[in-house]
């Protein structure tokens, strides 16, 4: 799958949806974490497992640590 | 092993002892050609060689027929030549046998294992005391070592098995695997016949179990699983085994009770065996583990175990004398085994390896629990839990499937997700994958590495 931003948007609705950790009007500046989508450090990875599968790769191997679904759009924006 | 080869062909000399898709090699026949290698090996000054050929026709007298000259055999898996040089230099053979055309200029004296049979046979006399043998373990966590034998010990293992001249045992396993070996001896002992199709995949097995009469087979799980999987896909006849058996993998019960429906007429036992402890004997009794009976047997039993710290160690008479190229062990001393395993009630469980735990955040997982509930799952033909690598967690439990022909892949995925969903958070399968097939070396699931 490509890694435009709505692709990469869908990726993310769709993982939180499985984890049924989907806010109501999750937005691209919703945090992910504590008072946002509420991922924990087991999800997170899960997260970036997927990430990982579904484009090849993920801001979290490289070290960053992404706070919104803009902050992955923008990893894979930059081509990384 | 060469005694027991002599007294079934010493009782009836035309029975049956090896049979292929092509041959049929009797007690008689292969006693005679095991003279004939002592002779050959006697004559050339052999002390040790490697073998590298793999048809057991061949295979048997070579292995006896050395044990009969004092000479230590390792039997290398099929594997291409650069692997065979590095094998050489590992443990310092100098000597291959082997009738194959690309193993010259390996550095090692080649003698043509067609001309080692040609030679006169060598006379009756009295066994050596010291037959040494070496085995290569798998190699699932590693490079093969070689693990030292001596066929004495090995055949001390086989003093309770009974007289069976009509049972027709399958080689699901290669004669350089130690698990090999155990049917071997106990075919031999047994007075029986050995099965020995080639290549010794499933489909190859299931094969020689339908066509050559198998009524008894030993084998891994993970070529369990194939053999049913590839009996589904094909629709053929349920072969009629009289004898199933499992060992070489913890065995996970939704397996037992699939092979157990599967070949309905058949005994289903599993073996405790590794290339360093021998064979602990085989459970009859159907359930997945260990009896506690098998713990604190006491100083005088063969084969002992306890479990310490989480850990089974196991003390055998029939076991190793030590590795290659290392000091030798107490050989009737405790070892750990490697194996993980809990006591629950009545019975030992395994959990896995010692080196298949995954490392999830610091929290230390089994993969194999997790395996046997996801194998429950319909849809599932083959189910494989490993760690990957993961920069939040260090790791996390990744779930490989191989599903069953025709199944809604969504549908499972979420039944997958839903089998786990009550384990605890660490152990959860956080990456699922769909799969043609799943890695194994020697017939066992690799687990250890991502």
């Amino acid at each position: 799958m490509s890694t435009s931003p709505e692709d990469v948007r869908r990726t993310v609705v769709e993982f939180l949806t499985l984890i049924e950790k989907l806010p109501e009007g999750f937005a691209d500046d919703t945090p992910l974490y504590a008072d946002g989508a509420g991922l924990d450090s087991l999800e997170t990875a899960e997260l970036s497992a997927t990430l990982e599968d579904v484009h090849g790769s993920d801001p979290y191997a490289t070290g960053d640590m992404p706070q919104t679904l803009g902050d992955i759009q923008a990893f894979f924006a930059a081509g990384s | 092993m060469f005694e027991l080869l002599e007294r079934v062909a010493g009782e009836e000399p035309g029975r049956a002892a090896v049979v292929t898709h092509t041959v049929s090699r009797s007690y008689g026949e292969l006693l005679a050609d095991a003279r004939r290698v002592a002779a050959a090996l006697t004559r050339e000054g052999v002390g040790r060689l490697a073998v590298v050929d793999h048809e057991a026709p061949f295979v048997v007298p070579l292995l006896a027929g050395a044990a009969l000259a004092g000479v230590e055999v390792t039997q290398y898996p099929p594997v291409e030549p650069d692997e065979v040089r590095d094998l050489l230099a590992r443990l310092g053979h100098d000597v291959l046998v082997t009738d194959r055309a690309d193993l010259s200029g390996l550095g090692a004296r080649v003698l043509a294992t067609h001309e080692l049979l040609a030679t006169d046979p060598a006379p009756s006399g009295p066994l050596p005391v010291d037959r040494p043998h070496l085995v290569l373990t798998t190699g699932t966590t590693g490079a093969p070592r070689g693990v030292r034998h001596d066929w004495s010990r090995l055949v001390r293992g086989t003093s309770r098995v009974a007289p069976a001249p009509g049972q027709r045992w399958l080689l699901a396993y290669g004669l350089h695997q130690f698990a090999g070996l155990q049917v071997l001896l106990h075919v031999l002992a047994a007075g029986a016949t050995l099965v020995a199709p080639a290549p010794r995949r499933p489909r190859e097995g299931l094969a020689a179990m339908r066509e050559l009469g198998v009524t008894h087979a030993s084998a891994t799980p993970t070529y369990w699983r194939f053999l049913v999987a590839e009996m589904r896909s094909d629709g053929g006849p349920v072969p009629a085994l009289r004898q199933v058996t499992l060992g070489g993998e913890a065995v996970p019960g939704p397996l037992l009770d699939v092979v157990r429906s599967t070949f309905a007429g058949a005994s289903v036992s599993q073996v405790y065996a590794a290339s360093e402890f021998g064979s602990t004997g085989s459970m009859r009794d159907g359930r997945p583990g260990l009896s506690v009976d098998v713990l604190d047997r006491g100083d005088d039993a063969d084969v002992d175990m306890r479990v310490v710290d989480g850990e089974l160690w196991i003390r055998s008479r029939t076991g190793m004398l030590g590795y290659h190229g290392e000091p030798p062990v107490d050989a009737d001393g405790w070892r750990a085994t490697g194996d993980l395993v809990e006591v629950d009630g009545d019975r030992v469980l395994f959990r896995g390896r010692t080196s298949e735990i995954i490392n999830v955040g610091g929290v230390k997982v089994h993969p194999l629990p997790i395996e046997e509930r996801v194998a429950a799952v319909p849809g599932v033909d083959m189910a494989r839990v490993h760690g990957r690598p993961n920069a939040m967690t260090g790791a996390i439990v990744a779930l490989e499937v191989v599903p069953s022909r025709g199944v809604d892949l969504e549908a499972l995925r979420s039944d997958l997700r839903s089998a786990c969903a009550d384990l605890p958070a660490a152990a959860r399968p956080r990456s699922i994958r769909f799969v043609d097939t799943v890695d194994t070396t020697g017939s066992k699931i690799v687990r250890s590495h991502a």
